[in-house]
Order: structure tokens, then C-alpha cells, then sequence
């Protein structure tokens, strides 16, 4: 799958579980620019993404983004 | 050597005068020196424990280079494990250790063994908890990813080490390591920001908590002869007491800090404004919470991640029986823990654990009624809680209980000390005034930068000591220098 494409769902699946429609997703967005964005909801948007595009990640690979476009990296990855 | 003392201003003003006149400028000079005075600071308080502190430094600086250098991702995963085990099994040992060994031997008689069962005679160093906590960031945040190895011994250590936090926090992360390789400069906010941090961390300390110690700790000392409402005033009480006798301190240590060019960690956030539990804990104790959150209840929780709302709960029990259980050993911290995992359930349950409070104000900027109201149901239930933490163990904990809900709550409550209390009571009402309006600050005081004449400021600040000296309470020690 094209990484644009991966970005543009991983954008949708985040407004449909933070509830915010506004959220813009880039390569280096991270956890301060959103604010409903932080551990709690993290795990949530983990397991909808891993549901999505039916993959698993592994605990390190979760505690090792820094940002989106690492995030989209892995996910290409897989 | 506490904030609060002579020696501590002696020691303080010899540190700040070598670091910006003989120093100024030398990152490296600075450091080296920084490195000796947290050394002498521990040494002064117990020098025994000095070596550990050391040895411990040392090995994960040279694990934290293993890591990174790994061959394989395995070999790296297993320095790793093996610095947590280390760093983990000191804990254990100087805080548990007897512990576990009275827990065995009491589990054994009442299963009707007898036992001979000997505890032995540990001294927990000073500090131990925070130290350990900052090697472990360390080596964690290298496997992650998160952070490069450094190759500077004295940095390291003064990360590990550096005085105003070594005994009492906030526990800093290895980013703080960068503040040590950039070029220091004294600057006029940062004093006047420092001392003004300082002045209001000392002032909810020595006006505040040593006021409020001693007419609480005769209350624990006769639970059995005080009434329903005495006990009850003095939990409440208690909690104040805790609240400024630790944010005092950590308000002290930010200052210091500030004074010698470093921002550290921020470690309260107001938590008596905070709308429910969950709310409380991003306000309370924050540098300690946020390290627990990205390092025991974040694996947790992934890992539990297909078990839903369960898999959370269960992740939150854990990691508040850990926050309860890092106070030290005794049993009514791991009911502190539970009680407080608990009451996140119904947060849980109903979503409100993953939505972030926000106060509504009325016209006059206060609260409206409904928030009102949660945030004194928060602070009771922290006051329960509070009260299992202060209690020496869990049936006077239950005696304390018994005592506050029979018929003589309602009775007129019987505390001594009346001056110290009324002073204590003035000063916290002071104390949520100021913090209300200026919650929003990152540092509270700070608009006192406007004021830019350094004689106003100088009499004000020297103004504010006195008054602060002219109200103290008895000197009594920082209540989480135990742990």
C-alpha cells in the first residue's frame, strides 16, 4: 500500500476514535499537538489500527515512535 | 541537610558563587563541580551510602554504551533486562528486603508453622528510590530508541546525582542530560523566577506543613481518645500537610535549580483542582506518575491491549499497587495502591478515565457548582486514601476509620495547637487563592518578572522571608525524604 494512502486511513481511524474531526496528521506530528491524543488513547488507537489493517505490532516497536511518519514506517513494514 | 536550614544556605550560596564567578561559562568546570557538591550534599546526610550511589552510576553508564553498541537486538535486549534486574534488585533489597522476610514468617504462623525467621539490619540509603528511577529511564529509554548513550562520565553522573533532586525528586529523565552539555548563563528571570519559586516552596513548607505536623501527629498519637470529628478534621488536615510539606519541597528544588540555570521536572499541578481520580494523578506527584505510565503501565496495557476495557483495568490495579509499593514496605502502602486502582474502574467503565478534564468558571472565575463539587468528592476520597498512607499499619488504619464514623463526628473537634493551626488554616486559604488564579502559570510568581528593578524586588523577596520565618511552624523533616 502506498504511504499516503496508510497516512490518510491512519488520519481517519484518529478522528474517529479521538473524536475530532479537525485532526490533520503529518510525518512529524507527535502526542503535543493533539491534545485527546496521549498514553490512554494511544492504546486505542493502537488496537484500531492493528484491527484496520489487520497486523500486530510489537511492544517495542509501540514504545519506540516518536512520531507519525515512524508510526507509517512500521506500518508499511509489515 | 534540608532547604530549610542554615546549612544548606551556606552550602548553596558557596555552590552558586563558584558556578557563576570562577566557572562561568565552563560547561565542563560546572559540571565537575556540580558533580563534587551533589556528592558532598549526599555524603553529608549519610556518606556510607556514597559508594552505591557511585558503583550504581557507573554500571549503567557502561550499560547504557552496551546497549547502544549491541551486535544483535537480542544481546541488547539482555543488558537491558540486565539493568532493570540490577537496578530493581537494589531496590528490593534495601527497601524490601526485611520486608518480604516478616511477610513470610507471619504468612507461615498463621498457617501454623512455627518459625525463626531473622530480619536483618539494612540501611536504606537516602534517596534511593529517585536515583534508581533515573538509571533505569536511562537504560530503557536507549533500548527504545529514545535517547543516545552519552560519553561524558561527569554529565552522566551529575544527571544521576544532581543535588536538588537526589533525595526527594522530581525524578527527572535522561533528556535532562542535554541541559548539561549546553553553555549555562545567569540570567535575570531565571534568579528572580528562582528565588520566587523557592520563597513560596518554603513558605507552604515551614508556614503551612511544620504548622499543621505537630497537632495532626498528637491526633494519630491517641486515635482511641479523639472524637469523630477531630479525626476527621485531622485527615483533612493531613492532606494539606502532605501536599505542601512534598510540592514545598519540590517547589525549593525547581528554584534551586532555576538559580543554577536548569529547568527540571514539574511534579504538581494543583491536584486539589482536579475533577476526579484520574485528573488527581496527572496533577500529583507527576514525574513519578508519567515515569510508572511510560514504563510499567504502558507495557502492561499493550500487552493487555486484546482484553478490552479489562485488560486496563487490570494494567491500572497493577500500576497503582506499584506507585502505593514504591513508598516502601509495609502493607498499607499496597492498600493505598489498590484503593486508589479501584477507584479508576468506574472511570474505566463509563469513558471518563480518557477524556481530560476541563474547569468551567463562572463570571467571577470561579468554579461553577457542579465542578465545585467534584473537586471536593476528589479531594475526600484522596483524604481516605491519604489516611491509609499515613496510618503505621492496617488495623490503625481501620481503628482511625471506626473512630471517624461513630456519633461524635458531629461533635465540636478538640485539636491542639490552636495559633499554629489557625496560622496553618490562613495560609492555606491563601495558598488555593493564589494557586486558583494562577493556575494556568507554568511557574506560579512568575509575573513577578514585570517587576524590573532589582532593589523592589529585593526588598519584597527579603520582605516575604521574614514573614515566612515570623510564621514558621516547628522544624520538622520532609515527609517523603522516607522513601
Amino acid at each position: 500500500m502506498e504511504r499516503n494512502q496508510i497516512l490518510a486511513e491512519v488520519q481517519e481511524i484518529f478522528r474517529d476514535v479521538l473524536d475530532n474531526e479537525e485532526i490533520e496528521l503529518l510525518d512529524a506530528t507527535t502526542a503535543d499537538d493533539i491534545e485527546e491524543w496521549d498514553s490512554l488513547t494511544h492504546i486505542q488507537l493502537i488496537v484500531a489500527i492493528e484491527k484496520h489493517f489487520k497486523i500486530k505490532f510489537t511492544s517495542k516497536e509501540i514504545l519506540s515512535w516518536q512520531n507519525i511518519g515512524q508510526m507509517i514506517d512500521c506500518i508499511a513494514s509489515k | 541537610m534540608v532547604f530549610n536550614s542554615l546549612i544548606f544556605l551556606v552550602f548553596f550560596s558557596v555552590v552558586y558563587l563558584i558556578c557563576w564567578v570562577p566557572l562561568k561559562n565552563t560547561t565542563k568546570g560546572q559540571n565537575i563541580f556540580l558533580l563534587l557538591a551533589s556528592y558532598f550534599f549526599y555524603g553529608y546526610a549519610d556518606w556510607r551510602m556514597l559508594p552505591l550511589l557511585i558503583v550504581a552510576t557507573l554500571i549503567f553508564y557502561f550499560l547504557g554504551k552496551g546497549i547502544a553498541t549491541a551486535k544483535s537486538e537480542k544481546q541488547s535486549y539482555w543488558l537491558t533486562a540486565l539493568g532493570v534486574v540490577l537496578g530493581v534488585s537494589t531496590l528490593l533489597y534495601f527497601k524490601y528486603f526485611n520486608f518480604f522476610i516478616e511477610s513470610f514468617g507471619a504468612l507461615l504462623e498463621t498457617c501454623g508453622q512455627h518459625t525463626n525467621l531473622h530480619t536483618f539490619n539494612i540501611i536504606m540509603p537516602l534517596g534511593i528510590s529517585f536515583f534508581t528511577f533515573r538509571l533505569l529511564s536511562y537504560v530503557i529509554d536507549i533500548y527504545r530508541g529514545k535517547v543516545e548513550p552519552i560519553n561524558d562520565i561527569v554529565a552522566f553522573g551529575t544527571y544521576v546525582a544532581f543535588f536538588p533532586c537526589l533525595l526527594s525528586g522530581p525524578i527527572d529523565r535522561p533528556t535532562f542530560i542535554n541541559q548539561l552539555k549546553t553553555v549555562r548563563t545567569i540570567e535575570y528571570n531565571n534568579t528572580i523566577e528562582g528565588c520566587g519559586q523557592f520563597l513560596w516552596g518554603l513558605f507552604k513548607k515551614v508556614v503551612i506543613a511544620d504548622n499543621l505536623a505537630t497537632s495532626i501527629d498528637q491526633v494519630w498519637n491517641n486515635i482511641d481518645g479523639a472524637t469523630g470529628s477531630t479525626l476527621a478534621i485531622a485527615a483533612i488536615l493531613y492532606s494539606f500537610q502532605m501536599y505542601t510539606d512534598f510540592s514545598g519541597y519540590s517547589d525549593m528544588a525547581i528554584g534551586v535549580s532555576r538559580l543554577l540555570g536548569f529547568t527540571i521536572a514539574k511534579n504538581f499541578n494543583h491536584p486539589f483542582f482536579a475533577l476526579n481520580m484520574a485528573d488527581y494523578w496527572r496533577r500529583w506527584h507527576m514525574s513519578l506518575t508519567s515515569w510508572l505510565t511510560d514504563y510499567v503501565f504502558m507495557p502492561l496495557n499493550i500487552r493487555f491491549r486484546d482484553w478490552g476495557k479489562f485488560g486496563m483495568i487490570l494494567a491500572i490495579i497493577i500500576n497503582m499497587i506499584v506507585v502505593g509499593m514504591w513508598h516502601g514496605a509495609n502493607w498499607t502502602f499496597a492498600v493505598f495502591g489498590l484503593y486508589h486502582g479501584l477507584l479508576f474502574v468506574p472511570l474505566i467503565l463509563s469513558g471518563a478515565f480518557f477524556k481530560k478534564s476541563k474547569i468551567h468558571t463562572n463570571r467571577l472565575g470561579l468554579p461553577v457548582i457542579a465542578d465545585f463539587g467534584r473537586m471536593v468528592l476528589t479531594f475526600m476520597l484522596v483524604t481516605i486514601g491519604l489516611t491509609i498512607f499515613r496510618a503505621g499499619n492496617i488495623s490503625q488504619a481501620w481503628s482511625y476509620f471506626c473512630g471517624m464514623s461513630d456519633r461524635t463526628l458531629f461533635s465540636i473537634p478538640d485539636l491542639d495547637g490552636k495559633v499554629e493551626l489557625y496560622t496553618a488554616f490562613v495560609s492555606i486559604i491563601l495558598m488555593l487563592i493564589i494557586e486558583w488564579f494562577n493556575r494556568d502559570k507554568s511557574l506560579l510568581l512568575s509575573y513577578i518578572k514585570n517587576i524590573q528593578r532589582p532593589i523592589v524586588l529585593a526588598l519584597l523577596y527579603s520582605f516575604t522571608l521574614f514573614i515566612i520565618l515570623l510564621l514558621r511552624g516547628g522544624s520538622a523533616d520532609f515527609v517523603y525524604f522516607q522513601f
